[in-house]
């Protein structure tokens, strides 16, 4: 039996809301019958001030499009608050990984709502702080009591007063209150790891307020949002789901001819093809400045184009509004051979699952290729019309992470530098040589508040190279940062081509006769640049110098990470037998381990 | 499968010869009060047009549907697979 984990991508995505209650069905029922193997699961809590009755079956449904089997928590009715306030609710019970808090305006406002400006709706002022710190300490007091991620919707900005045009020459009018509410939401949490905004207001503003609940559905039913916004609403959510789910996507490989520009490379030529500041040409200019944007906040860019590349690359190059020139791309194909096979050395060449691509291309054709070939690349439909280009990738947010750190921001250009690298290797023969001549230099440091997110994040994305696969969130690096029986040290390497950032993550638990590595791990960028054994040559000597008896450490085997087999070996630990799948390794440290001479290594104590 | 009998047995997962003019929610266990809302929304969105309060809340059975459906100006035809 055919089982649709490997393709969930090629359903086609329903275009009503009654299609995704299908959908929903759909899913549960495979799962039952075990044609679905979901690649995750997520326990998902919805709270929500008023009925919320399909946006359930909704999430269910995009969660299985993106191949995570949800199981989902609702409050009862306009409970919300109780269930955060009482300590044995439902909810915590329930556990949830990520709790949704919905509350809307015209709850919150009561009968303030309709009559604004009536003698007893006076102090606006009082009503924002008293909101504002109600919800701030409902939120504090969930995330002490549970380790959810929490998205909290802000609240829709009215868009009636009945004073009109008056309403901006109020002291402080009742839509002000709302927006300064906002305000103060925003900057509460800004700092928060736990606690993310989902911007309701603005997402009510793009799809129309007017049209956001159907009036008589709402006397019928109270229901606030029209059925057919929800699965628009669903997607922003996912946007929060898919990070914390560790399906995130890296990579996005685009096609040339009437994706980037107008035409055809081999027959219109750089004359020819439309691109720049013309009714033409705008469509195509306006995306390559929307993707560049992508790239700016770290998202991996590459090309796989059918195109003789003496037609394409001098428009790379040379074409005077090009936005995405040569050195934006981490990886280029330009040839006649089949795109699903340079889609595959690309991930190969990158050194990135096949899981983190997107693939963008406006022959369907090509799209149907990829799809069938590997239906774990995520393959966006481009809209026949390439006006909607940009509108369409407004709508993408596979890409979304939940911390963006400054190795984030610079992880396009670090990927593109990466191919200049690579070019030096096929120059040097000898692997040593070619090492040596990178002039690579790593800082080893300690952990520091301001670094936590960064390993946290290393812990959720690192496959190959990493000996426990052991995931942490910010709050248990905190938690280890914190204990004095633990040390978290990581590096960073620079080298001729620039800096890599902060790569590689190593926690230990110290304990008196011996230290347990519990997470040793680095990044798939830097494998084969032997930086793991100047991290392991640190360590080693650190334990001596504590006077333990020896250093113990896991493998633990995973689909991925061959990579760090054998690691241990290398570094003259002993195995010492099996716990299960886990190879337990211990190091006597009788002698000390010497790292390779090429990288040079600076210790940071404190920063 | 914008026609009137598409979205019944979507909306209900019934097939399409259960369906007939006298079918009321008694008959169809998955008729309920928020599948008689998703009914709404659904026709609204695929044909383009709006109920009233009161022609909601009027309907008895697929009959009244088609009834209000024909005077909005949506072929019978279309009301058919």
């Amino acid at each position: 039996m055919k089982t649709i984990s490997e393709n969930v991508s090629a359903i086609p995505r329903p275009v009503s809301a009654a299609g995704y209650f299908q959908l929903s069905r759909d899913f549960e029922k495979r799962f039952r019958e075990g044609t679905w193997i979901p690649a995750k699961t997520m326990k998902i809590a919805l709270l929500s001030s008023f009925t919320l009755n399909g946006l359930k079956e909704i999430l269910l449904a995009q969660c299985g499009l993106s191949g995570i089997r949800a199981s989902v928590y609702e409050a009862p009715y306009n409970q919300w608050a109780q269930e955060i306030l009482d300590p044995s609710s439902a909810l915590y019970a329930f556990a949830p990984e990520l709790v949704i808090l919905f509350a809307d305006t015209a709850s919150i406002l009561g009968e303030r709502y309709f009559r604004p400006y009536a003698p007893s709706s006076a102090g606006w002022q009082d009503w924002t702080d008293r909101q504002f710190e109600e919800f701030k300490g409902l939120v504090l007091l969930l995330k002490k009591r549970s380790n959810a991620k929490i998205l909290l919707h802000n609240f829709e900005v009215p868009g009636y007063s009945p004073l009109g045009i008056l309403e901006s020459k109020q002291a402080f009018g009742f839509i002000e209150a709302v927006e300064t509410l906002n305000q103060k939401l925003r900057e509460a949490f800004k700092k928060n790891s736990q606690v993310y905004l989902l911007d309701y207001n603005g997402f009510l503003s793009r799809t129309g307020k007017h049209g956001a609940a159907d009036p008589k559905m709402f006397y019928l039913a109270d229901m606030k949002l029209d059925l057919q916004k929800m699965p628009g609403l669903v997607n922003e959510y996912m946007g929060m789901v898919r990070p914390l789910a560790g399906l995130a996507k890296k990579c996005l490989v685009l096609d040339l001819d009437n994706t980037l520009w107008g035409g055809v490379a081999g027959e219109d030529g750089m004359e020819g093809i439309r691109l720049g500041p013309t009714p033409e040409g705008r469509p195509f200019w306006e995306f390559q400045k929307m993707l560049a944007a992508l790239h700016d906040r770290g998202v991996v860019l590459a090309l796989n184009s059918r195109n003789n590349p003496e037609d394409a690359l001098p428009i790379l190059r040379n074409h005077p509004h090009m936005i995405l020139r040569e050195d934006f791309f981490a990886s280029i194909r330009i040839n006649w051979e089949d795109k699903a096979e340079n889609l595959k050395s690309i991930a190969e060449e990158l050194n990135l699952g096949l899981e983190s691509f997107v693939f963008l291309d406006d022959d369907p054709a090509n799209r149907a290729r990829v799809r069938q070939a590997f239906p774990e690349v995520k393959v966006e439909d481009l809209p026949e019309d390439p006006a909607l280009y940009v509108s369409m990738l407004m709508k993408v947010n596979a890409f979304d992470s939940l911390q963006l750190t400054r190795e984030d921001f610079q992880k396009g250009r670090i990927y593109a530098q990466e191919k200049k690298r690579r070019g030096l290797e096929e120059t040097s023969g000898d692997l040593t040589a070619y090492l040596r001549a990178l002039e690579m230099e790593a800082t080893l440091q300690n952990a520091e508040e301001k670094t936590v997110p960064r390993i946290a994040q290393l812990t959720q994305k690192t496959n190959q190279f990493n000996m426990t696969t052991r995931r942490y969130q910010e709050e248990d690096i905190l938690r280890f940062f914190r204990n004095p029986g633990f040390w978290v040290f990581m590096a960073e390497l620079r080298d001729k081509f620039g800096e890599n950032g902060i790569t590689a993550a190593v926690i230990v638990k110290k304990d008196q006769n011996a230290w347990e590595i519990d997470t040793f791990l680095m990044s798939c960028r830097i494998i084969g640049r032997r930086l793991e054994e100047v991290l392991m040559a640190h360590l080693l000597a650190e334990a001596r110098k504590a006077g333990t008896g020896s250093v113990l450490g896991k493998f633990i085997p995973t689909e991925k990470n061959a990579p760090a087999r054998g690691f241990y070996a290398r570094c003259g630990f002993k195995c010492s037998g099996k716990d299960g799948q886990a190879e337990i390794w211990r190091h006597t440290l009788e002698k000390p381990f010497l790292a390779p001479d090429f990288i040079s290594v600076k210790i940071k104590e404190k920063a | 499968m914008n026609s009137l009998s598409g979205i019944l047995c979507r909306v209900l997962q019934i097939g399409e010869a259960e369906i007939r003019d006298e079918l009321t929610p008694a008959d169809v266990p998955s008729w309920d009060s928020f599948n008689a809302l998703l009914l709404v929304s659904e026709l609204e969105s695929a044909f383009k047009i709006k109920f009233t309060f009161a022609e909601v809340t009027g309907v008895q059975c697929v009959g009244d549907i088609r009834k209000i459906l024909q005077s909005k100006g949506i072929p019978f035809e279309s009301q058919k697979i």
